[in-house]
């Protein structure tokens, strides 16, 4: 601690290069920190969500499954509720992403049991359970829209083609407020001949616990039939729409470790560069009594300290721009996994052990070579 | 009075891929304690290399050098660092300050590699700047003083660990005539007032002058001083 100062000194030896070099740092920081926030809003623990489970068509969403299967399901061990739904996917107003949020139809009778942890004022929800052309809104959708209880909406079908007319009944708070929900009578008779089918299946198992064995009921149950099943926890079912783009996760992490990769040879550039213009000081130093191995720390030291103040400016700038997207994604469709995109202990962790890895790899080969410089040598202008 | 430096049949050569080359032959001097000797000689006469060696800065190919009693050629690395920072102190003809430190952080240095605290590292580099006379310009970075002032806060540096030997290596050939007068002076003064052995590389008369002895060398070899001769000698 007491070359403290030597280092210090020497990291803001030459500012502009320092604080390039730094800023460098500050964005594959902020990069990481988000990517990074990303893989945890994706790898979400499956059962932190409740204890929700998805069922779809084994061969994908564009098949659907008999209604019957609802029957069935409900008969197995751990089922508390099961409601069928179909992902309308109109268009309100136009197709602008702003406008866009998610249409499932369900079975009002179920769905308060399946999602218990949302929060809905009893009456709206009597209200919305008696009226055939009602529906139910996230408080996020109704404060964008400025939605008011009683409003009219008109959505038009795409896929299904027939129009909603549906008037607002309820508003319900919860991680994810970016849905309506309406009855699934809306939808019957006008359904193009799927009528007695289902997009999907939601259901509750009892425990966290109990959602492996649940699933794994329900696709052996349906193994054999025409409309075979995959079923799975809520949180693997909407990971699958992001992976549709490919191995989203293996991205992310490569795109992190060549970021890494690039920072470690930049500051390793900076710091070599710096090294070679003292190797006169290190001889001094060297002559003045000191080791190899403090000389060897200092410069080490000189890129840590160099990376850690670049890692923590990095984050303190992350914090506000993940918020930021945060914000900007609710509005999309991948809305879904904003309540879990945040910055995390773990996050903040993993930026202050890149900073430090970034400050090894790149110091320690100049602080070698520093360490290792001849005295006689270094003070050429004496010899 | 006994010797603080004894060089005993050093020879020190230097390879150059097959090519030798022979910087120092078979060198034999003693320094007693407290003397200042000026070592003179046109250029690659190996004045240098000696002051290295005896500083510890360097290895003889051959012989030995003894130094406050201590052999230096059978110390490690890591022990030789140790015996400089305790025993040499150095000046350069360029002062090789660290910039980014100022004066107080420069004289700082040495102690930073001793056991004392922070205040008893303060009292002796108020001290060695004291004795330097640049108590007043303790705050100012090398850039913020003149060359002289420099190299007095170089000397300060050299002296604050209270080292037997001071190297000086062309100590005032970088400094005006005034300048390098003072920086004289305040050897002399370290060599008489302090007790200070030092060693002296010079190419100016008027510096040697300085001194109490002359050692001359040519091609790596001693050759007799006008100026009491009978303490230099070359083995033949």
């Amino acid at each position: 601690m007491k070359f403290m100062r030597l280092v210090w000194k020497n990291v803001f030896r030459k500012k502009t290069r320092t604080f390039l070099t730094m800023g460098s740092i500050v964005l594959v920081l902020v990069l990481i920190v988000i990517l990074t926030s990303l893989l945890h809003a994706l790898e979400y623990d499956q059962n932190a969500g409740g204890n929700r489970i998805v069922v779809q068509h084994a061969t994908g969403l564009a098949n659907f499954m008999p209604l019957g299967y609802r029957q069935r399901i409900e008969q197995i061990p751990g089922v508390v509720a099961v409601a069928p739904e179909i992902w309308f996917g109109g268009i309100w107003k136009d197709d602008k992403p702003e406008n866009f949020f998610g249409q499932l139809s369900t079975d009002p009778e179920a769905w308060p049991k399946i999602f218990d942890d949302y929060a809905m004022p009893a009456d709206q929800l009597a209200t919305w359970q008696g009226e055939r052309d009602s529906f139910i809104a996230g408080r996020e959708l109704v404060n964008r829209y400025h939605w008011k209880l009683g409003d009219r909406i008109q959505i038009r079908g795409t896929y299904i083609s027939i129009p909603l007319d549906l008037v607002l009944r309820g508003i319900y708070a919860s991680k994810n407020e970016t849905n309506i929900f309406f009855h699934n009578k809306y939808l019957e008779n006008s359904f193009m001949g799927r009528n007695g089918q289902t997009g999907i299946y939601y259901l509750k198992a009892r425990s966290p616990q109990e959602v492996q064995p649940v699933t794994e009921a329900i696709n052996k149950m349906f193994e054999n039939s025409s409309a075979p099943t995959k079923a799975m926890s809520e949180q693997q079912f909407q990971l699958q729409f992001v992976e549709m783009l490919g191995n989203v996760k293996l991205i992310i992490r490569l795109i992190s470790l060549a970021v890494l990769f690039v920072i470690v040879l930049i500051v390793a550039n900076t710091m070599a560069m710096s090294a070679r213009e003292r190797v006169t000081e290190i001889a001094v130093l060297r002559a003045l009594g000191f080791l190899r191995r403090q000389v060897l720390g200092i410069v080490l030291m000189e890129a840590v300290v160099l990376a850690l103040l670049g890692g923590i400016v990095g984050v303190l700038v992350s914090l506000p721009m993940v918020r930021g997207i945060v914000e900007g994604l609710k509005h999309s469709p991948a809305a879904t996994f904003t309540y879990n995109f945040k910055v995390t202990g773990a996050t903040l962790l993993m930026a202050f052990v890149s900073s430090v890895t970034i400050g090894v790899l790149s110091g320690i080969v100049p602080a070698i070579r520093s360490s290792r410089v001849k005295i006689v040598d270094g003070l050429r202008q004496v010899v | 009075m006994a010797s603080l430096i004894s060089i005993d049949h050093v020879t020190k050569i230097y390879r150059r891929g097959a090519e030798e080359i022979r910087v120092l032959q078979d060198l034999v001097l003693d320094v007693p304690e407290g003397e200042y000797v000026a070592l003179m000689g046109p250029s690659g006469s190996g004045k240098t290399t000696l002051l290295n060696l005896l500083a510890g800065i360097d290895t003889p190919t051959r012989g030995r050098v003894m130094v406050a009693g201590t052999d230096i050629g059978r110390l490690s690395q890591s022990d030789l660092a140790r015996w400089r920072a305790e025993n040499v102190g150095f000046i350069f003809q360029l002062y090789n300050l660290i910039p980014v430190l100022t004066a107080f952080e420069n004289v700082e240095l040495p102690l930073l590699l001793t056991r004392l605290s922070r205040k008893e590292r303060k009292e002796h580099v108020h001290t060695a700047l004291g004795i330097v006379g640049l108590g007043d310009r303790m705050d100012h970075y090398p850039r913020q003083l003149s060359g002289g002032q420099e190299q007095r806060v170089a000397i300060a540096r050299a002296i604050v660990t209270d080292p037997k030997l001071l190297v000086a290596d062309e100590p005032t050939g970088d400094l005006d005539a005034r300048s390098g007068e003072d920086v004289l002076t305040l050897l002399n003064r370290l060599n008489k007032e302090f007790g200070k052995t030092i060693v002296m590389v010079t190419h100016d008369p008027k510096a040697a002058a300085h001194a109490h002895r002359l050692v001359h060398l040519e091609k790596g070899v001693l050759v007799d001083a006008p100026e009491e001769a009978g303490h230099t000698r070359s083995a033949p």
